[in-house]
């Protein structure tokens, strides 16, 4: 069966983008979300396999978020969506919990390598 | 209930090396001098390692140790028996004793020493005419891992239950793949996982030099204790991209000994040890790595102009060349670290004579002393430390009369608190003593004129408290000629400011000041020309500056607007620097120096007004917003107190 995504960012084009990447690896993107708050809520209701998580977002961060999903759910996989420049938050996020990071502009092989790594399907 | 005596082993080893050392000294001064106290220590070593081997459960070691207290406490008793064969028994056994503990250093079960054992008993029995007693040892669990055909001897006889799996280490080495894009987040990434597992020691980087990315070669090293299984280290990172885990090998327990031959000589062979060098070769190492930077970033340079199919063998060599020499650098700027012990070790004799002196009482207490700096902060850092320390007991500590009329205990007290901060160490000296008045400090900087009235209304006062640290500016009713006379603050400050670091001050009256120092771990130190453009100074980085030379602008010949210098056999395009800074630019004709720099598109000439000179200064990094000024690279104080800006050229140019 193929792996649940949840993409959280902010930015439309991203999110199109990263579920663009993640349909042509076969993967079923179930959910977005633009916040913090809103990835929180919708991790909570869909229960995903995997998560992206943009850093800087609006009314929550992503690590916050990041934070709060892995209390919930302690096996969550949540994955960092960071620039060039963001390394200290990105380390941030790691103590926190997240379980990698992508680094923006993304390749598409890049991200399912990545992805695909960390999920042990590599 | 067995308790696990594993982590005490490192302990064992290095306490019971340092005994037996002395032991063996001992009974080297005993024959030579006949001198009776060794006597005593010699009982107290032989007796200390006999508790610490009981303790640990090595059996031979315990024995062995007892027999020879026992021996030493009978010739204790009866000095006449004393003689050169029983010295060298003692001195054998004392050799055999360090052998095992090298032994059990090494991860292997010390050897029972039979004979050894049968010849100090022949002679107890004939000193003292009785035989010895038996040697109580504790049944504990000590996991020597390195021999397992050995592990039967320290195994205790019975284990009352089933033991955990014991941590044991390993020595772990991944690498970051090249085209990672962040290989600090990378490696971040890496030990995070592996610290969830245990202890993570010995990393290589260091976690600040990995977090920045400054990983040669892409390569980690590290130890890991953990209880984890061989295949969970490994699973814990099979799931982590663009890494590739080269060596996970177990490791014996620590400190790793070095097989030695002879017994004897265990003091030299030992490893682990230090050995001394001069400051002198630690500077110049410092330098030559600087040059070999330089060096390598001009090769790097010249190979940029050779045909494409060229490049790629310079360039491989040269980036090789690269990491081995950034790798040479972070070594040698770890042996430069030094504890800050160097210098508070004085401190405490030197509290005790200004006390004395002044008529106080004070205690000095110091912590974190064993935090480690760049030896150059150190010794800038000695005298402005002493002086706080002076200043502190001098004005700060009131008499025990006062003090007590303030209800407070006639014992003053000065702590001297050293800690990590993240990449600084923070030192804070702090009294209980009488505080600091902020308001005398105004009245004192107006009176000195050093600051008018309006201006010191508009301090407040913890900003009022660092006017002490202008020139001539002090409070201190009396001059003693301990401090007091403001000379000393401004040095204080100018010090602390000089190595890249900074200095505050808290106070608060009737209770006491505190002074807090933030200073870098290592500096970087960069030689400087400095320039002079109307009364402004600039620093060029010597590395980039070709030459000076001197010419009237007025007469050089023009390319369009440019005027033309000429150097060597060519010519260059002259930018005066007042304008590159963003200043007027001098009409004043006549001669006038020209410093020829290098830039992107070759070499140009810089028009100044003066050379100043030139000077070895330590870099500091520009804060926001002042890093966001193209063609700065950083800013340094000079000795005379002047901040001065570093150019870097060919940005300038290029903004």
């Amino acid at each position: 069966m193929a792996k649940r995504v949840l993409v959280v960012d902010d930015a439309i084009f991203m999110r199109n983008m990263i579920k663009d990447i993640f349909a042509s690896g076969g993967f079923d993107v179930v959910g977005e979300a633009a916040n913090g708050l809103e990835a929180v809520e919708k991790y909570r209701e869909l229960r995903p396999d995997l998560t992206t998580m943009d850093i800087v977002m609006p009314f929550k961060s992503g690590i916050e978020a990041t934070r709060e999903i892995l209390k919930q759910d302690a096996s969550a996989v949540v994955i960092m969506c960071s620039a060039l420049g963001q390394e200290s938050l990105v380390m941030e996020a790691i103590e926190a919990g997240a379980a990698d990071f992508i680094v923006k502009p993304f390749r598409a092989e890049d991200v399912l390598a990545v992805v695909k790594k960390v999920l042990g399907e590599a | 209930m067995t308790i696990d005596m594993s982590k005490y082993l490192g302990l064992f080893v290095s306490e019971a090396t340092e005994h037996l050392e002395a032991l063996g000294r001992d009974l080297v001064a005993l024959e030579r001098e006949g001198e009776a106290g060794a006597i005593d220590s010699m009982f107290r070593h032989a007796h200390s390692v006999k508790g610490m081997a009981a303790s640990m459960g090595f059996e031979p070691v315990a024995r062995l140790a007892h027999r020879v207290e026992d021996l030493v406490d009978a010739v204790r008793a009866a000095p006449d028996r004393l003689d050169r064969e029983l010295v060298d028994v003692l001195l054998a056994a004392s050799d055999t004793l360090m052998a095992q503990v090298r032994d059990v250093a090494r991860g292997s079960a010390p050897q029972e020493a039979h004979a050894l054992l049968e010849q100090l008993s022949a002679r107890l029995r004939d000193v003292t005419g009785r035989a010895p007693l038996p040697t109580r040892v504790a049944r504990t669990v000590v996991h020597l891992q390195a021999a397992a055909s050995a592990d039967a001897h320290a195994r205790p006889r019975e284990e009352v239950e089933p033991v955990r799996r014991a941590p044991s280490r390993w020595a772990l080495k991944f690498r970051v793949a090249p085209a990672c894009q962040v290989p600090g987040v990378r490696a971040f990434l890496v030990h995070r996982r592996l610290a969830a597992l245990g202890e993570v020691s010995e990393l290589r980087p260091a976690l600040e030099d990995l977090k920045a990315g400054r990983i040669p070669d892409g390569l980690v090293s590290l130890r890991l204790e953990t209880s984890s299984s061989e295949e969970a280290i490994r699973t814990s990172l099979r799931n982590v991209p663009e890494v590739e885990l080269e060596v996970l090998k177990a490791v014996e327990a620590p400190p790793p000994a070095a097989p030695v031959q002879d017994a004897g000589r265990a003091a030299e062979a030992e490893p682990g040890r230090t050995v001394k060098v001069r400051t002198e070769h630690l500077d110049y190492f410092l330098d030559a790595v600087g040059e070999l930077m330089l060096a390598t970033a001009r090769i790097r340079e010249v190979g940029k102009a050779l045909p494409e199919g060229m490049r790629p063998p310079l360039e491989e060599g040269v980036y090789r060349l690269h990491a081995l020499v950034k790798d040479l650098h972070d070594k040698v700027m770890t042996v430069r670290m030094t504890p800050l012990s160097v210098i508070t070790d004085r401190l405490p004799r030197a509290a005790r004579d200004i006390a004395r002196k002044r008529g106080r009482e004070v205690d000095l207490v110091i912590t974190g002393a064993d935090i480690e700096l760049d030896r150059a902060i150190l010794d800038v850092l000695a005298d402005p430390l002493l002086h706080l320390l002076r200043n502190c007991i001098d004005h700060g500590i009131e008499s025990p009369e006062e003090r007590q009329a303030a209800r407070k205990a006639p014992r003053g007290r000065v702590s001297v608190s050293v800690r990590r901060q993240r990449d600084r160490v923070v030192l804070e000296l702090e009294d209980d003593g009488r505080g600091m008045d902020a308001a005398g400090l105004k009245a004192a900087a107006v009176a000195r004129g050093s600051l008018s009235a309006e201006a010191a209304a508009r301090l407040s006062d913890r900003e009022a408290l660092l006017l002490c640290c202008l020139p001539g500016v002090s409070t201190a009713r009396d001059v003693s000629d301990i401090s007091g006379r403001g000379v000393g603050m401004d040095a204080v400050k100018r010090s602390v400011e000089g190595v890249g670091g900074t200095l505050e001050i808290d106070s608060e009256p009737g209770r006491g000041t505190r002074f807090t120092l933030r200073l870098p771990l290592t500096v970087a130190v960069v030689q400087l020309l400095l320039v002079a453009v109307g009364d402004e100074v600039y620093g060029l980085p010597i590395a980039k500056v070709v030459g000076a030379v001197e010419a009237d602008l007025a007469v050089l010949s023009r390319s369009r607007e440019t005027a033309l210098l000429p150097h060597g056999t060519g010519l260059l395009p002259v930018h005066p620097l007042a304008g590159l800074v963003g200043m007027e630019e001098a009409t004043v004709g006549g001669v006038r120096p020209f410093v020829v720099v290098e830039a992107e598109s070759g070499k140009v000439a810089l028009a100044v007004d003066r050379l100043l000179g030139q000077e070895e200064v330590v870099l500091k990094a520009l804060s926001r917003p002042l890093d966001r000024v193209p063609g700065l690279s950083g800013v340094t104080i000079l000795g005379s107190g002047r901040p001065v800006f570093i150019l870097d050229v060919p940005r300038l140019l290029a903004a």
